[in-house]
């Protein structure tokens, strides 16, 4: 709902001409957005929650990992997320009368799993890093928000010698799919953009396990830093 | 307790927590130019500043425009949040009984322990602001641009004050231990024409917001975004619909935090 209330800002400045396609990219790219932003959040609610409350050395006795359960928080940030885009897209319809929900879902919903799955993995890797160092909640707040300066870029205004590094940019491939299933992008890398985002899921993936398995090596010896993120 | 104690409290509460947390410091001085920069950049990669004139309807300067609505947004927030939100904060930090059970009405203790710190961020941040300010306008800023935003956020925040009162009051009856505010906070400022005019909206959206203190507050302080001198008669006009919603708002809210203060100890159920 915060980035919707820039975004309004920014379409001040497109042509009444353009704006039901300028509006149908920003809704999107924030709902992509929300989905990142809400897997952070919630995870890292949870991280914060589980330290305070001494809950990660209690389930590593009993030979639990805490990032196990933690990533039990995909049920909920999904929910949340589903209900954020709805609400947020019914309020921008009667706002400005274009029609937002005209899309392709079986490419959207693809999209929202490839866009999920990241958020979660990126989200347990800084969990796991918070454990051990002291990361200032501010300044993740901060990478945050520029991740959404990075994803409203339409991929036209991009060279397109360097558009295949762009859409190398974290989030930005599953952002490009997700606006194509709107139609407010031109499916040409449709099928690198996808390409791309799997290999990053991957990636995200191996990382978010080498992180976590050190993380956890490190509490065993030396504790949790009650620091956490959120 | 005297109230100068509860206002001296607030002073010492926000330097000590800047002194403590000098990464929140930083935060808080990076993110007006963030979302500044974020609204400007992609604004003018997808449009023009005429496109901009066109839709505003008036003769105004894109980058002043959206200082003063920044700047207004980040103000109004902060009173939402601190004391609509207050309630929930105590609540969380289970500090909720004493200030219930303080000598003072729960209205007057959230008031006069937040006024210092919205004096002092806001101005620091009007302050912050000086330098796109100057640089677009000119010196002429420090005339007419810099009262007129001072007003905005000294008047605005009078009704404001008593609007978020009702919301704890409310918070305060209904238990609620959810962030709810983190939803609602967002809808009030885009109903009040935050960052894209209220004017622009349908009818529904349009009577809605002219209920909230903050639309009037933002278009206070837009009138420093006018290319020419803003009319005098206007500025008025304004102001009086801000004092007359603060005597509105606060007799509202004074009347709802008692009696929710009231049954709160009434019930036992803090």
């Amino acid at each position: 709902m915060w980035v919707l209330l820039l975004i309004l800002g920014v379409l001040l400045f497109v042509p009444r001409s353009q704006l039901p396609y300028a509006l149908k990219s920003a809704y999107w790219t924030i709902a992509c957005w929300s989905v990142i932003s809400s897997f952070s959040s919630i995870v890292g609610g949870w991280t914060n929650f589980f330290i305070s409350l001494g809950m990660v050395e209690e389930h590593m006795l009993r030979g639990i990992s805490p990032f196990l359960v933690i990533s039990g928080r995909l049920v909920v940030a999904s929910l949340v997320s589903v209900v954020t885009i709805i609400f947020m897209g019914a309020l921008v319809q009667s706002l400005f009368s274009i029609p937002l929900f005209d899309i392709r879902p079986e490419i959207a919903l693809f999209s929202f799993t490839l866009v999920s799955v990241e958020s979660l993995l990126y989200s347990l890797l800084v969990s796991a890093i918070s454990m051990r160092s002291s990361i200032s909640e501010q300044f993740l707040e901060i990478l945050n928000f520029a991740v959404i300066g990075i994803l409203i870029v339409p991929i036209s205004v991009i060279p397109e010698g360097l558009r295949i590094f762009y859409l190398s940019i974290p989030y930005v491939a599953p952002a490009y799919i997700l606006k194509v299933a709107s139609g407010s992008e031109v499916p040409d890398l449709l099928i690198i953009a996808t390409a791309i985002s799997i290999i990053e899921a991957i990636a995200f993936l191996l990382i978010a396990l080498l992180a976590v398995r050190a993380a956890e090596s490190h509490i065993r010896r030396n504790g949790a830093r009650a620091i956490g993120f959120y | 307790m005297s109230l100068i104690a509860l206002f001296k409290s607030g002073v010492f509460l926000d330097l000590y927590f800047v002194k403590n947390n000098r990464a929140n410091l930083v935060s808080f001085l990076l993110w007006p130019y963030l979302m500044l920069i974020l609204m400007l950049g992609a604004g003018f990669l997808f449009g023009s500043t005429q496109s901009f004139r066109s839709n505003v309807g008036e003769d105004v300067d894109p980058i002043v425009f959206f200082v003063s609505s920044t700047l207004i947004a980040s103000a109004s927030l902060s009173v939402m949040w601190d004391v609509g939100g207050a309630v929930l904060l105590h609540r969380w930090a289970g500090t909720l009984p004493y200030v219930l059970l303080a000598p003072y009405r729960t209205s007057i203790i959230l008031v006069m322990a937040y006024i210092p710190r919205y004096i002092l961020w806001s101005f620091i941040q009007l302050a912050e602001f000086l330098p796109p300010l100057i640089l677009r306008k000119g010196v002429d800023a420090l005339i007419i641009d810099l009262p007129i935003l001072s007003v905005s956020l000294i008047v605005g925040m009078l009704p404001l004050l008593g609007f978020s009162a009702i919301f704890a009051s409310i918070l305060l009856v209904t238990k609620e231990e959810s962030n709810i505010l983190s939803w609602l906070n967002p809808i009030i400022l885009i109903l009040s024409g935050a960052f894209y005019p209220s004017y622009l909206f349908p009818l529904w959206a349009r009577v809605i917001s002219q209920a909230l203190p903050t639309t009037h507050t933002f278009e206070l302080a837009r009138l420093s975004a006018l290319m020419s001198a803003p009319g005098v008669r206007e500025v008025i006009l304004i102001i009086g619909i801000l004092l007359g919603m603060s005597a509105l708002y606060n007799a509202l809210s004074y009347t709802m935090l008692g009696k929710a203060e009231e049954r709160a100890l009434g019930s036992g159920s803090i």
